[in-house]
């Protein structure tokens, strides 16, 4: 996370990395894993709209696994249209 | 008599808002639904006194409207509101008033393990993946009927609850039989009931006047023999 706190860089689950860019400062700490939606920009940074933490007190996010499940539905539009 | 779907399946918002209507059931491309599991973020919650009316995101779509009744003799414990911002799943009916579609509630979890998300995606790809394949195989139908034959089409579809071409699966077969047929007198419900070995007489007879009504087949020597319309 940058220290002006509008500014922090996730790495997703192939470890590839982004940076995720805040119209105000973090008010809270973060850790761990984020699902940000947003808007991407020319600069191939993502404009966050929203931030959720999840919840990894019970078991731990397998993000290997989201991402292979991302693939998944992108390959059959007509069973997961959005 | 309809017969009800019977399964409980898993959609994205945006497959129950594009689901068309027919009377009362809804489909999503051939695969009827009513019984729906979603999940996703409360982005709103809003509590009446005989209900709770919450905004589900899942991100395919604008967030639904899920309505959850409210027992007004039970005390707290199962009325608590599930704060916005919270992943749940949802498992409720499908509605549908002035073209605005929405959900009734029987059951709102928020979600302890994210990896629950992960799994409610493929679900969805894998069950109506399955569902509409299921739809597919019931119209090719073999030729020839075997003892073997029959027991296949029995563990299709649920014991015959999918339209295929507005027919049944238990309704397909009889017609298949009976355009197979080669005697003149064509097929008498004795033969379909040896024949059929899982439909009940009842069954049958329901399929035979349901078929008959539709011009597929008809009588020919007396009420218990029936040709097809259809036949080479």
């Amino acid at each position: 996370i940058h220290p002006t706190g509008k500014l922090f860089v996730l790495s997703d689950g192939e470890g590839k990395h982004t940076t995720v860019e805040l119209s105000e400062p973090l008010e809270e700490e973060i850790s761990g894993v984020v699902e940000v939606v947003g808007r991407v920009t020319n600069q191939a940074t993502i404009m966050c709209v929203s931030y959720v933490q999840f919840r990894e007190d019970k078991s731990p996010f397998d993000l290997e696994i989201y991402n292979e499940a991302l693939k998944i539905i992108h390959e059959f539009p007509e069973y997961f249209p959005f | 008599q309809r017969i009800r779907s019977q399964n409980i399946v898993p959609c994205t918002v945006s497959q129950l808002l594009a689901a068309e209507q027919v009377d009362e059931t809804f489909r999503i491309r051939d695969v009827e639904i009513s019984q729906v599991t979603i999940m996703g973020i409360v982005r709103h919650a809003e509590k009446a006194p005989t209900n709770i009316l919450y905004k589900v995101d899942d991100m395919t779509a604008a967030p639904m409207d899920v309505r959850q009744w409210v027992d007004t003799d039970e005390a707290g414990g199962e009325n608590v509101v599930v704060p916005p911002g919270t992943y749940v799943k949802v498992a409720g009916h499908l509605r549908s008033f002035q073209n605005k579609k929405s959900l009734v509630a029987f059951k709102i979890m928020p979600l302890e393990n994210m990896n629950e998300f992960t799994t409610h995606l493929l679900e969805i790809v894998n069950a109506h993946m399955i569902l509409r394949k299921n739809l597919m195989v019931s119209s090719k139908v073999p030729q020839s009927f075997s003892s073997a034959g029959i027991g296949d089409m029995g563990g299709y579809g649920g014991g015959g609850s999918l339209p295929v071409n507005g027919l049944t699966a238990h309704q397909s077969q009889v017609l298949n039989l009976i355009k197979n047929c080669p005697v003149p007198e064509g097929m008498s419900l004795q033969e379909l009931k040896l024949q059929l070995h899982n439909m009940s007489m009842s069954t049958i007879k329901q399929a035979v006047e349901f078929l008959s009504s539709e011009g597929h087949i008809y009588s020919t020597v007396d009420d218990d023999h029936y040709k097809s319309t259809d036949a080479e």
